[in-house]
């Protein structure tokens, strides 16, 4: 197979079935998660549960006080791959027109170099916490197979990407397909893993303060 | 017989100074990339040179790669190429027509036969026995697999036979193939290959690669596509003096806009220039006078393999090649439904195992005391 | 009729400068540099470069006009200039459209161009044996 003709399998055919594994796999988590419910509470409500809800969806997403102090490389590692990840993918200019293809909305981008830049340091971000993943004794032994593909499957397109920018390794329009390819991995493994915490974050986090919140109590 | 004519010779008979010619070589170089000190070396060493006899065989094509070559009349500097080869047959400006052509062909290929090379433009038909494209009766398949062992060497001119081009599009009606797929499958004699791709390919690469192979003796290094690297080395994108306006994210968004008269970067019109490898760039086209992305128009990627299957030519590089909207509104569909269904399931798993739970009285901690 | 004639012209906006003449300028002192100590300079393939018309403008006003002016009429037009800078040469090969077709700086005595070739010596020679032939 040439490049080209997997490059356009996967603008093609690839991406349609990525895109459809991932909408059904999120609509049948959702949708599970919204059926089976909380267990009715029927103690008095003695605060607002929506007003908790908010602010801890807020207040959780922002750095917990002494966490970069307790473990500085998940901390800084973590909200640098996660900034980054999102900034490539969504401000790089060829990013906006493959969503404006997808969902009709666009946006300005970010120059090119400066996405250069924010991708190398996601990419060193990445590795630094799999590095740590790997020598730290605690954390080697609470990770699972699970963990590794989620960590590759995001690694993998940042990598790809970042080749297909600088011409490296093969051909560029072999490495825009591989690129692209691992894109659609990635939205494939998102329903089926732990990267599903990509929507369930709010969530959870949201019950978080509202559970707190209904016994009116701020956290 | 006579000694054979040089290159020199034929050139002097027709009133080409050496000064024209190292023009020529000089654009040459700048053409391959070579640095232009070599232009001298290479005039010397091409007017000491034979020409290259070239039988030239058309298929599955519409002409155009020949148009391409022989677009001007000699002499002129691109017409040069035609003072390179000796081109022995090419059926479309030989004056024979019918067995006399058939004739010139097979005597073309018995006097030159091991030393000469072959052009061949357009693809080769294989579904139902080759019968979709025929001349003088026999099929292109046949003509080739006749031709092919008495070539020194074989230049794929154009898409089309390079890599099957427009005929081998989807759904592909004739099964047809290019020069290089028909060797590897074993159908004809393996020889060197170069293929030049392009719809049409770049006239000068094709003089380059013969200027290469007489100046040299050997082919040119080739890509991953059978393409010589000296002019299929870059992308479009690589070599486009817009390039500048693409990282700094200016982009035309239509043609007539603020930023396609300030020349911009024609990305988000469907240029395909960062996946088209090909020389256009710096080639040029109808003399030099500009591409087509100095012209406005982006590139349509026409030197790449199946470049007619990539999506619009007006879709940006990254948008999908068909639409999504049908798949996604399926997909969501069925995720409720799956969904739905998931989530009952786990109600009913749910409401089964309350059912079938027991409250523990005191009476069966009781009896459990009993052994 | 030849594509010149054609009245479209490319306009050198502002907005079209991509400002990348400055390593060009410092590659030309170098090899002058080079064809004063050594006696061999070089020469640039300007078309090898991406190079806006705006960037073409830049160069010429760069370096400017010398004193030597040539045009060479060999299969279509090539205009060869000394530069403002002596040394420096812009020699521009057009085809017989009168379209460019190379674009070189070269950082030499003379452009080789500009020498006449043994070759051609003596097709000249020969010329002239038989004009003075008595006839
Ligand atoms: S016009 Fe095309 S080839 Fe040129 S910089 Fe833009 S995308 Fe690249």
């Amino acid at each position: 197979m040439t490049g080209v003709e997997l490059l356009n399998w996967a603008r093609g055919p690839g991406l349609q079935i990525a895109l459809v594994v991932f909408i059904v796999g999120v609509a049948i988590r959702f949708i599970e998660m919204w059926l089976l419910g909380k267990s009715p509470d029927f103690a008095e409500a003695r605060g607002s549960a929506a007003a908790g809800g908010w602010r801890t969806l807020f207040t959780r997403s922002l750095p917990m006080p002494g966490a970069l102090k307790r473990a500085p490389l998940v901390f800084l590692g973590g909200y640098v791959f996660h900034i980054g990840f999102f900034i490539t993918f969504l401000f790089y200019a060829p990013h906006i027109l493959f969503l404006r293809a997808v969902t009709g909305f666009s946006w300005p981008a970010l120059p090119a170099y400066l996405i250069d830049v924010i991708g190398l340091v996601s990419i060193a971000a990445l590795v630094a916490v799999l590095v740590h993943r790997l020598t730290d004794p605690v954390r080697r032994f609470l990770s699972r197979t699970g963990d590794y593909v989620a960590w590759a499957a995001t690694f993998l397109p940042l990598l790809t990407g970042y080749f297909a920018y600088h011409r490296l390794v093969t051909d560029y329009t072999t490495m825009l397909a591989l690129h692209v390819l691992s894109f659609e991995l990635l939205l494939v493994l998102i329903p089926l893993t732990k990267l599903m915490h990509t929507f369930t974050f709010a969530v959870s986090r949201w019950y978080n303060g509202a559970i707190a919140g209904r016994k009116g109590v701020k956290v | 017989m006579h000694e054979p004519e040089t290159l020199g010779d034929v050139l002097a008979k027709r009133g080409v100074s050496r000064r024209g010619f190292l023009k020529y070589c000089a654009t040459l170089a700048s053409l391959m990339a070579l640095p232009p000190s070599v232009a001298a070396q290479m005039a010397d060493k091409l007017t000491r040179a034979t020409r290259q006899s070239v039988i030239y065989l058309s298929f599955q094509e519409c002409t155009g790669c020949l148009e391409s070559l022989s677009r001007t009349h000699s002499p002129t500097l691109e017409g040069l190429l035609f003072d390179l080869i000796s081109l022995d047959y090419q059926e479309t400006l030989l004056a024979a027509a019918g067995h006399a052509a058939e004739e010139a062909r097979a005597n073309a290929m018995r006097a030159n036969s091991g030393k000469f090379v072959l052009m061949v433009d357009g693809a080769i038909p294989l579904k139902d026995g080759g019968v979709y494209s025929t001349i003088a009766g026999r099929t292109n398949i046949e003509i080739l697999k006749e031709a092919v062992p008495h070539a020194a060497a074989v230049i794929a001119v154009g898409t089309c036979s390079s890599f099957g081009g427009l005929p081998h599009a989807n759904p592909n009606p004739t099964g047809a193939v290019s020069v290089g797929t028909l060797m590897e499958k074993g159908l004809i004699e393996r020889k060197p290959l170069i293929n030049v791709s392009g719809c049409p390919p770049i006239p000068v690469v094709i003089s380059g690669v013969v200027a290469h192979f007489l100046t040299l003796g050997t082919l040119p290094e080739l890509d991953g596509y059978g393409r010589p690297k000296v002019f299929f080395g870059d992308t479009i994108h690589d070599r486009c003096y817009r390039r500048p306006f693409y990282d700094q994210g200016k982009f035309a968004k239509t043609f007539d806009d603020e930023g396609a008269r300030n020349g911009w970067c024609l990305y988000e019109l469907g240029c395909k220039g960062p996946t088209t490898y090909n020389a256009c760039a710096t080639a040029k086209w109808n003399g030099g006078v500009s591409f087509p992305i100095e012209s406005g128009h982006g590139c349509l990627g026409c030197s790449e393999p199946d470049f007619w299957d990539a999506g619009s030519f007006y879709a940006p590089l990254p948008a999908p090649r068909a639409p999504l909207s049908a798949a996604a509104g399926a997909a969501i569909a069925v995720g409720v439904a799956a969904g739905a269904a998931v989530g009952l399931a786990g109600l009913y798993k749910r409401k089964k195992a309350q059912q079938a739970h027991t409250k523990l009285t005191v009476d069966d901690l009781e009896t459990e005391k009993k052994p | 009729m030849s594509l010149r004639d054609i009245a479209v012209r490319v306009e050198a906006s502002p907005a079209s400068r991509i400002g990348g003449i400055r390593p060009i300028l410092h590659e030309i002192r170098t090899l002058l540099a080079a064809l004063i100590d050594t006696g061999r300079g070089g020469s640039i393939d300007l078309r090898s470069l991406p190079l806006s018309p705006a960037d073409f403008e830049a160069l010429d006003a760069a370096l400017g006009e010398g004193e030597v002016r040539a045009t060479i009429r060999a299969l279509g037009e090539t205009r060869v200039t000394e530069t403002a800078i002596h040394g420096v040469w812009r020699v521009t090969h057009c085809n017989d459209g009168g379209e460019a077709v190379a674009d070189l700086i070269e950082v030499c005595d003379a452009p080789e161009i500009l020498k006449t070739h043994a070759a051609d010596a003596r097709v000249g020679l020969a010329k002239l044996r038989t004009r003075l032939e008595p006839g």
